[in-house]
């Protein structure tokens, strides 16, 4: 396969994958609306589940910590890490759970990232309003804050189809890979600095956080809100991380896009 | 533009995915259709191999074989599911095709709403989509279960749903996995007279199928797979009743 081919392959899978937006934003309403239709809240169990997650960190970490406004501190963190690493989860078995659609339809395959982006977001958006209000009560960010914050949250959104692209291509082809990032995810947590800070001393928790890329998607949306500062290195960065997954999803999805029949 | 079919010794070789393992080799994998060759973690599946044929406007087309001979594989990769990866092929005219009518139903989500994602799946303009509703509806027979969930059904509405909604266009080419019906006795006669007029109004049609009278019927030409190879290709020679 010569490069020109594999770029000609991935521009027209998502270029149809664009053009098939109304069956994407039909598939994931209807599967937002099918795990909430028989509940009483619906929906709002997306904000409840992110007030009594960020609730139980605030608590249990929070105690003698000298974190400045630890309980926004821990909440933002959360807010970022939870819809990143949702994306990431739901990402992997995506194209095996899409099987029969696959081997049954010829939907491009970027019309199920799209469709779990867009699910993604939508989750995102309930616990974000979840987030907004215990911002508006903790911390009270002015409209630049807020602007600023939602610039970070927008780059994270538009890295979004990227990351899922390659998580499912990879999931697709390595079914061990599911458990390895469902592992490395839950250790993620701990290692990524939502309710933690390095204190400037070296060391492998400096390491963790300088070097841990979720660190940084975290950075262009708390910082903002704590300190009402635009962290511009820290933005350059995730730019940068989202360019360099966009070129890997796309060489990704022209090499691979015809063989994922054959393997889920 | 002329509907046409033109396919130039084309063919299908996949590697097969296997995990670590260390359960006893599954032999039953050497059941399935085409030819395998290698060895362990290095196994792939010849499913087509040098099949060439053309067809044009007003052919009708019966796919023999047995099974794993791979009818359903070149059904699919007409259809535009699978990808040749040797020879050549050329389709002119908009492919639709009649199997897995009953994919993506979503049990929560009313008749109504269900025909809706159908047809944006199947590559329908919402235009398309409101103008065909009520002859959908109609020829479903659901009256006002339209309005209810998919999943208060009985298994002979959801087929008579998935058989209404699959047949409503007429496509340039009709690619079909064995002829499909849906329903009560009644039902059924209606759905034959609709696939009847289904492969007279499309410019081609293919059929794969065990059934030989059905072939015989609907077919002008018959193309018999072996392992994933040509046995034959000719026009059908009409038996007398």
């Amino acid at each position: 396969m010569t490069l020109k081919e594999v770029l000609k392959g991935a521009v027209e899978e998502i270029a149809s994958g664009f053009r098939r937006y109304p069956v994407w934003v039909a598939l994931a309403h209807e599967s937002i609306g099918d795990q909430h239709r028989r509940t009483t809240l619906g929906p709002l169990w997306l904000v409840l589940n992110y007030f009594l997650f960020a609730g139980a960190f605030v608590v249990v970490f929070g105690h003698r910590n000298e974190i400045e406004n630890f309980p926004a501190y821990v909440a933002t963190g959360l807010y970022v890490w939870l819809l990143m690493s949702e994306a990431i989860n739901t990402a992997v078995p995506l194209f095996r759970r899409e099987a029969n659609y696959i081997k049954g339809t010829t939907l491009p395959l970027f019309v199920y990232v799209m469709r779990l982006a867009m699910q993604t977001v939508i989750r995102g958006a309930y616990s974000g309003a979840g987030w907004i209000v215990l911002m508006l009560f903790l911390v009270q960010p002015s409209l630049e804050q807020w602007l600023m914050a939602f610039a970070g949250l927008a780059v994270i959104v538009l890295a979004l189809p990227a990351v899922i692209t390659i998580f499912a291509l990879l999931g697709a082809f390595f079914p061990d890979f599911e458990f390895i990032t469902s592992n490395l995810v839950r250790v993620g947590m701990f290692l990524t600095p939502i309710f933690w800070i390095h204190g400037n001393d070296g060391g492998l928790r400096q390491m963790l956080y300088e070097y841990n890329p979720f660190t940084h998607f975290l950075a262009i949306v708390r910082q903002p809100i704590i300190s009402g500062e635009l962290p511009v290195m820290e933005l350059l960065l995730c730019l940068g991380i989202s360019a360099f997954a966009w070129v890997f999803a796309f060489f990704l999805l022209g090499v691979l896009r015809k063989k994922v029949v054959f393997v889920v | 533009m002329t509907v046409s079919i033109k396919a130039h010794s084309v063919g299908l070789r996949y590697r097969i995915l296997r995990p670590l393992t260390l359960r006893p080799k599954d032999k039953r994998l050497l059941k399935t259709g085409g030819t395998i060759s290698g060895s362990g973690r290095r196994q792939h599946v010849q499913a087509l191999e040098d099949v060439s044929f053309e067809l044009s406007a007003g052919d009708r087309l019966g796919l023999v074989g047995s099974n794993g001979a791979g009818k359903t594989t070149l059904l699919k990769m007409l259809y535009g599911i699978m990808e040749p990866t040797s020879g050549t092929l050329s389709i002119s005219g908009r492919v639709d095709a009649l199997f897995n009518i009953n994919l993506g139903f979503r049990p929560e989500a009313t008749g109504r709403r269900n025909i809706e994602l159908r047809g944006l799946i199947n590559g329908w303009t919402r235009r398309q989509i409101e103008e065909a509703m009520p002859e959908i509806i109609e020829f479903s027979e659901l009256g006002d279960f339209i309005d209810m969930p998919f999943k208060s059904y009985s298994q002979g509405m959801a087929a008579r749903l998935a058989f209404s909604v699959a047949t409503t266009l007429t496509p340039e080419i009709l690619l079909m996995d064995e002829w499909i019906g849906a329903g009560d006795a009644a039902f059924q006669k209606k759905a034959g007279e609709r696939m009847n007029a289904l492969t007279g109004q499309a410019g081609i049609v293919v059929l794969a199928s065990h059934n030989d009278k059905l072939i015989q019927r609907v077919c002008n030409k018959v193309l018999v797979l072996e392992k994933g190879r040509v046995k034959k290709f000719a026009p059908l020679e009409k038996k007398r009743a």
